[in-house]
């Protein structure tokens, strides 16, 4: 009799159907998505708004206007020089530059005085003020810093001499944004790893809630063993988590952020979503209960996610590899390698569930 | 609520509850638990890779200078240098010697071009550190001096002896080696920095986390340029996932055993014994209550006799307790709304992601204390690193949060009966019912808008939080004064104050509490505005804390101060009755609104917060 159904009233299928319907009646999935949306927004923001402090060249500043004094000002002058956030005031008298500072028209205060170092040679000793407890003075210190690089480099080409390896000289600047970094090696993985996460975490409670309402032996009466409705779940949730991140890559698209490989990515999604979700519906039949299921279940990913930093290739790096499109050999090996034992991992939970005794729930 | 009754409910909540976690289960959660220990040792041993690793691709022949460069960063990946790779895209940078091939084109190349100079920097720094001669090596040190600008305070006594580094508030030294520490090791070393922080690494009172510490408010540093750098909130960060984390643990369970009352009619049981509402839900709430304090404890006696923070007291413990109400009452509110486990897995991330932010965005800010109060976890942070607390300190940042918590459970409980807790609604028309379950006559609008005032204060504070970076960033990017800040924190205000004190009415009427009557509504309306009002002078909390300095903060409270060198006829009149008629009017209009039901009740809000959001601006810019 099973064999005459067409493919798509496959028991497993239809569970699978119920339940991800289930979750779009209760308008969870759109909480869920809200809830993401908001962590990814949320780091971003603060991400933008801290590197905008911390970067001054992120954006285009208002300038840092600071006071020099001391006997190697003429130097430091010559370095802030090469900086357009940073205007500088030469002050001859240590007193009117200190007065300039405390009356606020000066953002920081130099004081640059040559002192004999301890190889004979001298030194310029900088004495930097920066004002306490104003969000400005991120922005502050940032640029006095800069311009301080800027003079340390120039005072060591003149030394050059007297040093026995000359350093790196540096390539050419460049304005980039400064977002690259963050945006493939945090917000991507952060984006594309949550819903296999949060998938799991409703595996866990699909199958639970059957047991504690009772409603699994209801289902127990129509024509399905216990291992097709557990099949039904995982499916349906091990494949929510991929429809979701192809979501976040043309979100991200949307908005610019170009990300390379999307096939292999939604490979790699999907098979840490159908590991997760393995370890969700195991930890449901084991326990039974909503309670320490999903306890064992957030210690458990946390462990196995945490862990993961002991393979050659951490899963998220694995992602903003794939993403900005420099992926290398350990990089499939990783792919591949979570591939089998998402398949592995399936195959013996599903053994266990069909030696569990379906009537004892 | 009696005592006994609510203790043995306790117990029974420990002992048999149906959903109970068992032996085996602790076993593996303390097998679990020592794995994550491992897990945590190894990664911070760094045998690890880093996230960041390889993910550019330069090419640098084994010859060049470079070559060591990107060998030493894990964020490189050195090839053979191969224009064609560069043009293919599978090389982001090609080098022949020093020289760069090519210009960057892609976002791609720009970065890593970008990065590779900042590599080659701090490459440069550590050769240098071998040097012999460390004044040709190092010819620049600095010393970074915070200091109060505003007034006639003479040189700060801290800073006298230059860069020796003490402090007064004790605990903030800091040397480079400290500070290499502190951020993984990939800045200069400094060995030879100034002469006077040659000296103790990292000795001093502060001990481990006092040298993060440092990192973070940073009174004084010294050392070459490439190690002074500006305060980071890393101590938050790793105090916000010591405390919050093991918290969102306790509220899984908690979740779980609120919301199984809930099937198959179980809770009936209890509720049918004498036990009281307040009984059952104090009784199972304290386990869990009691866990997350004991957790909040253990760690902050950890951090105390091992020395990683000597200072801790039962304050840092203290400063929990309403964070840790906040995550238990938004739970059990949430378990009475959910319609399934599945409902309540998304509310209980919800909140996790809600709670912990307004934890630990404040934090962030730990150099403008008036901000960084607003959560309670920089009482944490300023009592473990040694800094001392006021009283008014204490209750500016623990006192919102906790009433909060409080209502929340008021409202929850008002659930918490038969004809509520066993059917199935979803979770707006169940916020409504538990709005609705308070109402009994007209005079409730009084009252219900006194009684979310603890959410619009939070809220507001959160939203003060939160705008104030943007703040920081449109002063960069217009270069002009603080405005768009302002002007948005008085948009979030007018939309939160509204919503305060029109939704209960709203949940009034969808419950047909009031009469449909224009009267009706309009003397509605004028009754909440009366009760948000007079319980809007509880804003003056924010006087307890220095928040009105900030020119953000100023705005948001604005209509709960009275500006100074004003007549004092002209104070009455502005403080007293211009908001006092400007609540009553704005809430008359949202209840007219509410009164024909759903679409034209938002209409009405829309209409009520653009009237409000004019008057706080015109108030804003007159005073100005």
């Amino acid at each position: 009799m099973r064999d005459d159904r067409p493919w798509y009233r496959d028991p497993r299928l239809v569970v699978a159907r119920r339940d991800v319907r289930s979750l779009s009646r209760e308008k969870t999935i759109v909480l869920a998505l809200l809830i993401q949306l908001f962590v990814a927004g949320f780091s971003s923001f603060l991400v933008v708004g801290l590197t905008s402090l911390y970067d001054p060249g992120s954006v285009s500043t208002g300038e840092v206007e600071m006071a020099v004094t001391g006997d190697a000002r003429d130097e430091l002058l010559e370095a802030a020089a090469e900086h357009e956030s940073a205007a500088t005031t030469a002050y001859e008298e240590p007193e009117t530059a200190q007065l300039a500072f405390e009356q606020r028209r000066a953002d920081a205060l130099l004081n640059a005085r040559y002192v004999p170092g301890e190889d004979g040679g001298e030194r310029i000793e900088v004495t930097a003020r920066i004002p306490e407890g104003s969000i400005r003075s991120t922005l502050i210190v940032v640029n006095v810093r800069r311009v301080l690089e800027t003079l340390e480099r120039q005072e060591r080409f003149e030394r050059t001499g007297s040093l026995e390896n000359d350093p790196v000289p540096l390539p050419p600047e460049i304005s980039a944004s400064p977002y690259f970094g963050f945006t493939y090696t945090v917000l991507i993985p952060l984006l594309l790893f949550l819903p296999a996460f949060i998938s799991g975490s409703v595996a866990v409670d699909t199958i639970t809630e059957e047991m504690e309402r009772g409603t699994l032996e209801l289902l127990r009466v129509a024509p399905v063993s216990l291992l097709d409705i557990v099949d039904g779940k995982a499916l349906g949730m091990a494949l929510l988590a991929p429809a979701q991140s192809l979501l976040w890559i043309l979100l991200l698209s949307v908005n610019g952020i170009r990300v390379a490989n999307v096939s292999v990515i939604l490979l790699f999604v999907t098979a840490v979503a159908a590991l997760v979700v393995t370890i969700g519906v195991v930890l449901g039949v084991a326990t039974g209960k909503r309670r320490p299921a999903q306890l064992l279940y957030s210690v458990l990913t946390l462990v196995v996610f945490g862990a993961a930093v002991v393979l050659p290739e951490h899963p998220a790096t694995t992602v903003a590899k794939l993403a900005v499109d420099s992926p290398t050999l350990s990089t499939y090996a990783t792919v591949w390698g979570t591939l089998a034992v998402a398949l592995l991992g399936y195959a013996a939970a599903r053994k266990y569930v069909g030696s569990v005794d379906a009537s004892a729930f | 609520m009696q005592p006994s009754k609510l203790l043995r409910v306790a117990k029974w909540e420990v002992t048999k509850n149906a959903g109970g976690v068992d032996k085996q289960t602790i076993v593996v959660m303390v097998l679990a638990i020592l794995a994550m220990g491992s897990v945590a040792a190894v990664a911070a041993s760094g045998s690890g890779s880093g996230l960041e690793a390889d993910i550019y691709r330069v090419g640098v022949e084994e010859s060049s200078p470079y070559y060591a460069v990107a060998d030493a960063d894990p964020s490189f990946r050195a090839q053979e240098p191969d224009p064609k790779a560069l043009r293919r895209g599978d090389q982001d940078l090609t080098f022949y010697g020093t020289g760069l091939v090519g210009a960057p084109e892609t976002g791609k190349q720009a970065a890593a071009l970008e990065a590779f100079r900042g590599s080659a920097e701090s490459y440069n720094d550590r050769t240098l550190a071998r040097e012999a001669n460390q004044t040709a090596a190092f010819p620049v040190s600095v010393t970074l001096v915070y200091q109060e600008q505003n007034g006639t305070s003479p040189l700060d006594t801290r800073t006298a002896d230059g860069g020796d580094g003490t402090t007064t508030d004790g605990g903030s030294e800091t040397t480079p080696s400290a500070g290499a520490d502190g951020t993984g090791g990939t800045e200069a070393g400094g060995a030879g920095g100034t002469d006077g922080q040659a000296a103790t690494p990292a000795g001093g009172g502060g001990a481990s986390l006092g040298g993060i510490g440092a990192r973070l408010t940073g009174d004084v540093q010294g050392g070459t340029p490439g190690d002074i750098s500006p305060p980071f909130p890393f101590e938050s960060l790793v105090l916000a996932f010591l405390y919050i984390v093991p918290m969102n643990f306790v509220i899984q369970a908690y979740g779980s055993s609120m919301l199984s009352e809930r099937l198959n009619r179980r809770g009936e049981l209890l509720l049918v014994t004498p036990a009281s509402r307040g009984d059952i839900i104090g009784g199972k709430t304290l386990p869990y209550f009691l866990g997350a304090m004991g957790v909040a404890t253990a760690i902050t006696a950890l951090l105390r006799f091992s020395g990683v923070a000597p200072s801790g007291s039962p304050i840092a413990v203290l400063a929990v307790l309403p964070i840790a109400l906040l995550f238990l009452s938004a739970t059990f509110c949430g378990a009475m709304f959910a319609r399934s486990f599945k409902e309540l897995t998304f509310v209980t991330v919800t909140i996790t992601v809600t709670l912990t932010s307004y934890a630990f965005v404040p934090a962030i800010f730990t150099d403008v204390t008036p901000i960084a109060l607003i959560s309670p976890l920089t009482l944490v942070v300023m009592d473990l690193t040694g800094r001392p607390i006021t009283l008014g300190e204490f209750a500016f940042s623990t006192i919102p949060p906790l009433v909060t918590a409080l209502v929340l459970f008021g409202l929850g409980a008002g659930l918490y009966r038969e004809e509520d807790m066993f059917t199935q609604r979803s979770i707006p028309l169940k916020v409504l019912d538990a709005l609705a379950g308070r109402i009994k006559t007209r005079r409730s609008a009084l009252k219900m808008s006194a009684l979310l005032i603890p959410f619009v204060i939070v809220a507001e504070l959160v939203a003060i939080a939160f705008l104030f970076v943007l703040d920081s960033v449109t002063l960069n990017v217009f270069g002009t004064n603080q405005s768009l800040g302002i002007v948005l924190v008085l948009g979030v205000v007018a939309v939160v104050e509204e919503l305060g004190k029109s939704l209960h009415i709203y949940a009034g009427y969808a419950h047909a509490r009031y009469e449909r009557t224009l009267r009706s509504a309009i003397g509605l309306g004028a009754l909440s505005g009366l009760g948000f009002f007079i319980a809007e002078k509880g804003l003056l909390i924010v006087r307890l804390s220095d928040l009105e300095s900030l020119p953000i903060g100023n705005a948001a409270v604005q209509g709960a101060t009275p500006p100074a060198g004003v007549p004092l006829w002209a104070v009455a009149l502005l403080f007293l009755f211009a908001p006092l008629a400007l609540h009553a009017v704005t809430a008359a209009i949202s209840s007219v609104g509410a009164r024909r039901g759903r679409w034209p009740y938002v209409a009405g809000v829309g209409v009520a917060v653009v009237v409000h959001f004019g008057y706080n601006l015109t108030v804003v810019s007159a005073l100005a």
